[in-house]
């Protein structure tokens, strides 16, 4: 019920992420007028990490900036700069230890929206637009990042069930993801079992999550997309992204829509065209549609590894 | 030539000029099209339209004359239900390029996505690269040729036409076989390959329906003679119709399939009483002069609404599983009525359309019938998700209803177990139902309403996903709705009831604010006026019925619509049995029904204390049954039971 974008900058320098993504997802706003959201990936901060939360607006976040300062504290990391932006927290904290551990106990404390040493997820309830005049995306440039429109049917429209999905426990895996994962609890279970939380009930977190721990083993995320379209049951064009590679996965049934352009400088999918086009106006772009049941990855500041 | 700059205009102004641009006859050039949605869309002149760029979803759908260039690429649904005309594309296609044409010339130069020519009746669609994913899906007739490799599973589930693949056949579909062109087909490939100036040099595979799943293999035999009253009556375990269906079943090994609908107890607005005294109802010699009735439907989103003389309408019910003359009847009876007359799946007919006063034009998946011309002399469009009777799964029309005039309205094979398919090539979920709507809206000047005709299933989400796509209003549909033909076991037991559909999509509303925003026709065992009162007072809109009228219309209820023999000549296409309805004296019966159903709400509305049958509201209700009650969350209130059988016998 959705709208997906993604992007990469071959050269080195990157680009405006955050504009490009805005132009792309007003394009496919129709998909998804409930929420917006964005994956950024700017410089990496080494040994840093930027985490965000959401705030409950009520008492101006403070009793979830209180809890999340107690587990920084708890935790040993040691906070370098913090700002409240819209309805988030965004800490950046020096941090040492155990990730997953950490990002559990932080979650317990208030909803994290992403962590990582070069990740922000940005999202929130409006369109593309709103969500930048809030969180001033279009300031943000870097090397790479993905977006999604949403329309909620299942979920209610609020800013925690909006995309991209942080792989919870997993520093830097972002997810945008179209389509609906119909063996989710079976998989889930099995997560669940090797230890890991979810903190919603939303197959997208689940498909980000999947990812991530096979990554954790070392599995290069391209085999790690073959797996998935192997694993999951349903329908789905999602789009994944690490601190140094985006990709895709598609399903066997070809039910959700993506396309593809690629030039020397770029890659930019999204569900349709006409996002691909707000980059490019008034230009015919040599796109390409994803057939089904495919998978592929791109890395920054080179040329496609795939075949 | 005319030029239309879409960086400067919207598609809907874009399309206004295109379609002046038609009645003139003068060609239009399209700049900077950006991959923007529903270019050239509803135009039914013979002009030429250049897109000079990349076209999105539905370029040159619902059309019918047109040519259209499109320089680079097109996105989803490409020609969509186009007649005639051509449509070339430079570069490639998306999914479903070539959906449900029906005598149109689709050539793309570049591969073809997903399930190209889907639900196709007639005509050709040609592609001189690779096609993708089930090429053919579903094609009731006509030509795909590609030059290219086929994609896998080419010709899934075909019912009629012929592939022709140029390159390898990577998988075959199921119910397809590859067979030897003749010569007349490789001329007739040759001939329009030269039209449209491509070369290929090989030779072609020619793939075809394998006819193993046209008909069922086993007819069911005659059933006995147990009425549908007494079949849906409360009974022991094993009965009559028990020991019916066992023995059925062991003759076909099969399902079985029967007409009308759910005929097992469930909760339903007989469980619901008015709080109210209503001994004095009705007593009023001017009653219906002095009620407001009145009820627009449809205007939500700037369409000329249904304008009805009551909260109630026809159900919709296709020429296909009735006969014309039961249509007929039920159209004029329509209009003595002053309310509005549904065609159900398999197309409009001009007699139909002459008769009724308002008539809506519903829109199935297999786009049977289904066209730009008669969308537009529609008074609403409704776009069919699934029904009460048979949630998630499409028509049934045996092979006896399946005639050769059927079969070439809907542009299908005659002599066939018609089973339309449940799944819309165009909609698999709420974000490609969005640019659906907008198709429809663009076709028609965005002057006529479009609503959504929901089975009875996940309501919640359903009406969530209705209210956001900009549908005027629903159709909610429940389980004890009647059909021509389904599944037995999928009649009785697939779907939820009528009063927990409303009740669901009423809670859904609340859930997301929109409360009194989308109007919402209930459906599905309505039987007279006290149930469209109850069905009102719970929150619904208006009401629609289907049964009821086919029985005020002559229907003996025997669940055989299905065979096609009707004794009435209601469920059928036998020239013989239809001699036996009378057209013009069952519409005065319908109509006779309707205006009692009219004097029911009236009078229940007076007794209330009310001017205006729209201000029926819930404090009117109690629940006689707990079921109702938890349901409804209306007051268990059991003392009521009685009264409502007493209001039933006024």
């Amino acid at each position: 019920m959705c709208g997906i974008a993604g992007i990469m900058y071959k050269k080195p320098g990157g680009g405006h992420t955050g504009r490009d993504l805005i132009n792309m997802l007003d394009g496919c706003q129709h998909r998804g007028p409930d929420s917006t959201g964005f994956a950024l990936y700017g410089d990496d901060h080494d040994g840093e990490l930027l985490l965000r939360f959401m705030i409950d607006p009520k008492d101006g976040g403070k009793a979830n900036i209180a809890a999340v300062k107690r587990v920084l504290t708890e935790f040993g990391a040691t906070i370098r700069e913090e700002e409240i932006e819209g309805q988030n927290f965004r800490v950046r904290a020096y941090f040492a230890g155990d990730l997953q551990k950490f990002a559990y106990a932080l979650e317990h404390a208030a909803t994290v929206v992403s962590i990582g040493s070069s990740l922000e997820i940005i999202k929130d309830i409006g369109g593309a637009h709103d969500v930048d005049d809030v969180y001033h995306v279009a300031r943000h440039n870097g090397t790479h990042g993905l977006g999604h429109v949403r329309l909620a049917t299942e979920s209610d429209v609020k800013a925690e069930a909006a995309h991209p999905f942080w792989a919870t426990g997993f520093s830097d895996v972002a997810i945008v993801h179209n389509g609906q994962i119909t063996n989710y609890w079976k998989m889930r279970r099995r997560l669940e079992r090797k230890g890991f939380e979810f903190r919603t009930d939303n197959d997208s977190e689940l498909i980000a999550v999947y990812l991530a721990e096979k990554m954790s083993h070392g599995v290069p995320l391209k085999d790690a997309l073959r797996d998935s379209i192997d694993d999951m049951d349903g329908t789905f064009s999602f789009l994944v992204s690490t601190k140094d590679e985006i990709g895709y996965a598609k399903d066997r049934l070809a039910v959700k829509p993506m396309v593809l352009y690629e030039t020397d400088e770029m890659i930019a999918v999204a569900s349709e065209e006409v996002s691909l086009n707000r980059l490019f106006p008034g230009k015919a772009l040599n796109t390409m549609e994803p057939a089904p049941g495919t998978y592929n990855t791109w890395q920054r500041s080179t040329y496609p590894s795939n075949q | 030539m005319a030029t239309i700059d879409l960086s400067k205009q919207s598609i809907t102004e874009a399309n206004e000029l295109i379609r002046a641009c038609g009645e003139r006859g003068e060609d239009v050039e399209v700049l900077n099209p950006d991959a923007r949605h529903h270019i050239g869309v509803g135009l039914t002149k013979p002009i030429t339209v250049r897109v000079r760029g990349s076209a999105g979803y539905f370029c040159g759908g619902l059309t019918d004359g047109p040519n259209f260039i499109i320089d680079s690429n097109a996105g989803w649904g490409l020609a969509d239900n186009m007649y005639k005309g051509s449509v070339v594309v430079g570069g490639n296609a998306g999914a479903i390029a070539g959906v449900a044409i029906r005598g149109a010339e689709v050539v793309v130069k570049g591969n073809l996505g997903s399930r190209a020519g889907q639900v196709m009746k007639a005509g050709t669609l040609c592609c001189a690269g690779n096609a993708n994913f089930m090429a053919g899906y579903m094609m009731y007739g006509g030509r795909v040729i590609i030059l290219g490799n086929s994609g896998e599973k080419v010709g899934e589930d075909m019912t009629g036409g012929d592939i022709f693949v140029g390159g390898e056949i990577q998988s075959l579909g199921s119910d397809a076989q590859v067979v030897e062109p003749t010569a007349d087909d490789l001329k007739g490939v040759r001939e329009f390959l030269d039209k449209y100036g491509l070369k290929f040099s090989g030779t072609f595979k020619k793939i075809v329906n394998a006819g193993t799943k046209l008909r069922y293999k086993n007819a069911e035999p005659p059933r006995r003679n147990i009425p549908f009253f007494t079949f849906s009556g409360t009974s022991g375990y094993w009965n009559e119709k028990v020991q019916e269906d066992v023995y059925i079943k062991s003759q076909i090994g099969r399902y079985r399939i029967r007409g009308y609908g759910a005929a097992r107890p469930l909760p339903h607005l007989s469980d619901l009483a008015f709080r109210t005294d209503l001994s004095q109802a009705g007593k009023d010699p001017d009653l219906l002069k002095k009620i407001r009735m009145r009820t627009k439907l449809g205007d939500k989103h700037g369409a000329r609404p249904l304008d009805l003389s009551m909260p109630v309408m026809i159900a919709p019910m296709s020429f296909g599983a009735l006969s014309r003359s039961a249509k007929l009847a039920l159209a004029h009876a329509s209009r003595m009525s002053g309310i509005a007359e549904n065609t159900g799946e398999g197309g409009m007919m001009d007699a139909q359309r002459e008769a009724a006063d308002q008539l809506i034009f519903q829109c199935l998946a297999g786009r049977l019938g289904w066209n730009v011309h008669d969308m537009q002399r529609a008074n609403g469009l409704e776009i069919y998700i699934s029904q009460g009777a048979k949630p998630g799964l499409g028509g049934q029309l045996m092979a006896k209803k399946v005639t050769k005039e059927l079969a070439a309205i809907r542009g299908i094979p005659a002599g066939i177990d018609l089973r339309s398919p449940s799944r819309h090539p165009d909609v698999l979920g709420a974000d490609d139902l969005v640019i659906k709507v907008e198709e429809f809206r663009e076709a028609t000047g965005h002057r006529i309403p479009v609503s959504i005709k929901l089975g009875a299933g996940r309501v919640r989400d359903d009406i969530k996903i209705a209210m956001k796509d900009q549908f005027d209003y629903v159709e909610l549909d429940g389980m004890q709705g009647s059909t021509g033909a389904a599944g037995a076991e999928v009649l009785e037991h697939v779907g939820i009831p009528t009063l927990a559909a409303i009740q669901e999509a009423l809670d859904a509303l609340a859930e997301i604010g929109a409360t009194g925003q989308l109007p919402i026709v209930l459906m599905g065992g309505i039987k007279d006026g006290v149930d469209a009162a109850k069905a009102l007072a719970l929150g619904a809109d208006a009401v629609a019925v289907g049964t009821s009228a086919i029985i005020a219309g002559g229907c003996i209820a025997c669940m055989q619509c299905h065979i096609g023999n009707c004794v009435v000549g209601i469920a059928t296409q036998d020239p013989e049995h239809e001699k036996r309805y009378n057209t013009p004296q069952e519409a005065v019966h319908i109509h006779h029904f309707l205006e009692a159903m009219r004097w029911q709400l009236a009078a229940i509305t007076q007794a209330l204390g009310y001017d205006d049958v729209h201000k029926l509201n819930r404090k009117d209700l109690v629940a006689t049954t707990l079921e109702a009650a938890a349901i409804t969350g209306l007051p268990y209130e059991p003392q009521y039971r009685d009264a409502a059988l007493q209001l039933k016998a006024s």
